[in-house]
């Protein structure tokens, strides 16, 4: 047998089934025209399949026999279900794996319709975490070059702590305009005219007690709980640290703004007024909410409280201002 | 409203077992024909089966959902089927008092035949039983891959894919599987009983 005609029939079982190429078809069409002993090889190779199509019987089996087989694979599914912890944690994983990596695809496919980047499925995972472990890497760096505030933190977290605040607090939403806000601000002896201070340094009789808010400003809400009264809840960023004599009294702080009874009905503290015995705001304490029981309890706590509250009344202008006045109470 | 076998898929993997005996239902048939093909045994086969359609099962989650099913229950049974053989011959040839398989001899069985039945259709008969034996006959890695492209019409491609091996490999059986049926056929091929 020459080398032609054992190449030739290394390829007859392909030319019976047509899988060669046209070039390939075509050469070992030419070598049988010419090759008997090749043609008669392709002839029974032919005819071997020609039996095999005919005649080979698949096996089949009854009713009787799937219905048994139905019948125990149910009884083994029952008996170890496919539901074991470890199982449904395995195909959990899986499963959201695969809706991420679908998400990213689409999101993929979505973003470059014309398919200048092709992503393949099975890369998908690598992309993913080289995608992780890049973010991993540079976020210290991008933190580092965020400007820092006042207090040494980053903006980003001082926007986490304000969203924080704002979505956590218990106090009145932010949209809602309080009747009364109270702005205690630190210190700024700097931006007051020397005269007022002296005047205001002169008005006090009693101890400054030092007011450490530990930020530039404390806003305070209104939250009206009964006749007379306006309990006003601190909205306090978290961030923030209560005035040391606060602290010295409780952690949750309530602010209350008070009009003497014999201050003139309409008459309000207006900015930078200096508060006087007559009529003054008063700061108190924790606890305080809504309700009969909230009144009580700020009446004991006042009582209990006075002195701190005197105090505070002798935080000097420069530390205590009022941004805007209240509506009318009457004590 | 009857599911389709994409929705029915969908369903499995989120845990819905309901949708499992129409998948079986439609695939049984099919998982017994290779099974018994490759086994050569109707308990084997039942055994192939169950671990077959526990496997699906089990394993529908790591399904690709890209990649057509049947040929993905193809894969399980094939692989089922084969590890189930090759474990059954390790058991055997450890036993010693093991039960020879008869061996094939296609002229007797043909000169049998001829003198036993002359009959037109009882040769037909006897024909088809011949053939059939004669696929039996051929060795594991033979009769699968001709199982799956002769009988189930699979392509190189795919049948490369699940056996896990190069199309030129099962190009390669597939022609000297047919080279052996040819030679275990010889009686009827040259006697142009087609």
């Amino acid at each position: 047998m020459s080398l032609k005609c054992q190449k030739t029939q290394r390829l007859l079982s392909d030319y019976i089934d047509e899988s060669l190429s046209e070039r390939q078809m075509a050469d070992v069409a030419l070598h049988l025209d010419t090759c008997r002993t090749c043609k008669r090889e392709a002839i029974d190779l032919k005819k071997t399949c020609h039996l095999l199509e005919n005649f080979y019987v698949e096996p089949e089996a009854s009713d009787a026999y799937y219905a048994r087989f139905t019948k125990t694979l149910q009884q083994r599914i029952d008996q170890n279900p496919p539901t074991a912890l470890h199982q449904q944690v395995r195909g959990i994983g899986a499963r959201l794996t695969w809706q991420l990596l679908a998400r990213v695809r689409r999101y993929i496919d979505r973003c470059v319709p014309t398919r200048l980047i092709t992503v393949r499925q099975k890369m998908l995972p690598y992309y993913a975490l080289a995608a992780t472990m890049m973010t991993l890497l540079v976020a210290p760096l991008v933190l580092k070059q965020m400007p820092t505030g006042e207090n040494g933190e980053h903006a980003l977290g001082h926007l986490y702590a304000t969203a924080k605040a704002r979505l956590f607090s218990t106090s009145t939403p932010v949209s809602h305009q309080p009747a009364a806000t109270l702005a205690i601000q630190q210190d700024q002896t700097t931006a007051q005219p020397a005269e007022i201070r002296r005047n205001v340094s002169r008005s006090r009789t009693t101890e400054t007690p030092t007011v450490n808010s530990g930020s530039d400003l404390w806003q305070f809400t209104d939250d009206p709980v009964a006749e007379g009264y306006i309990l006003t809840t601190l909205r306090k960023n978290s961030k923030d640290t209560l005035p040391s004599v606060a602290l010295d009294i409780d952690s949750e702080l309530l602010a209350y703004a008070e009009l003497l009874s014999q201050a003139t009905p309409g008459e309000y503290p207006t900015d930078r007024e200096v508060l006087t015995d007559g009529r003054y705001a008063l700061l108190l304490l924790q606890g305080i909410r809504s309700g009969q029981h909230a009144l009580q309890q700020y009446k004991r706590k006042r009582g209990q409280f006075e002195g701190f509250s005197r105090k505070l009344l002798d935080v000097p202008l420069e530390t205590l201002s009022i941004t805007e006045v209240y509506d009318s109470i009457e004590l | 409203m009857e599911r389709t076998e994409a929705l029915l898929i969908a369903d499995l993997c989120e845990g819905d077992e309901t949708a499992l005996a129409p998948l079986i239902e439609k695939y049984k048939r099919m998982v017994y024909r290779l099974a018994m093909q490759i086994t050569k045994n109707h308990a084997d086969a039942e055994d192939v089966m169950q671990e077959t359609f526990l496997k699906v099962y089990r394993s529908i989650r790591t399904f690709r959902k890209d990649a057509a099913f049947e040929t993905w229950v193809y894969r399980i049974t094939v692989n089922e089927a084969l590890n189930y053989v090759k474990r059954r011959d390790r058991r055997q040839e450890r036993t010693i008092e093991t039960t020879a398989e008869t061996e094939f001899e296609p002229e007797a069985h043909y000169r049998a035949t001829r003198a036993s039945d002359p009959h037109v259709h009882a040769e037909k008969t006897e024909l088809r039983r011949y053939v059939t034996q004669a696929v039996k006959s051929l060795s594991l890695k033979h009769r699968t891959v001709v199982i799956l492209h002769d009988f189930e019409g699979l392509t190189h491609a795919e049948i490369a894919s699940i056996l896990n091996c190069s199309e030129g490999t099962v190009r390669s059986r597939l022609h000297y599987a047919r080279k052996k049926l040819r030679t275990l056929l010889k009686p009827y091929v040259d006697a142009g009983a087609i």
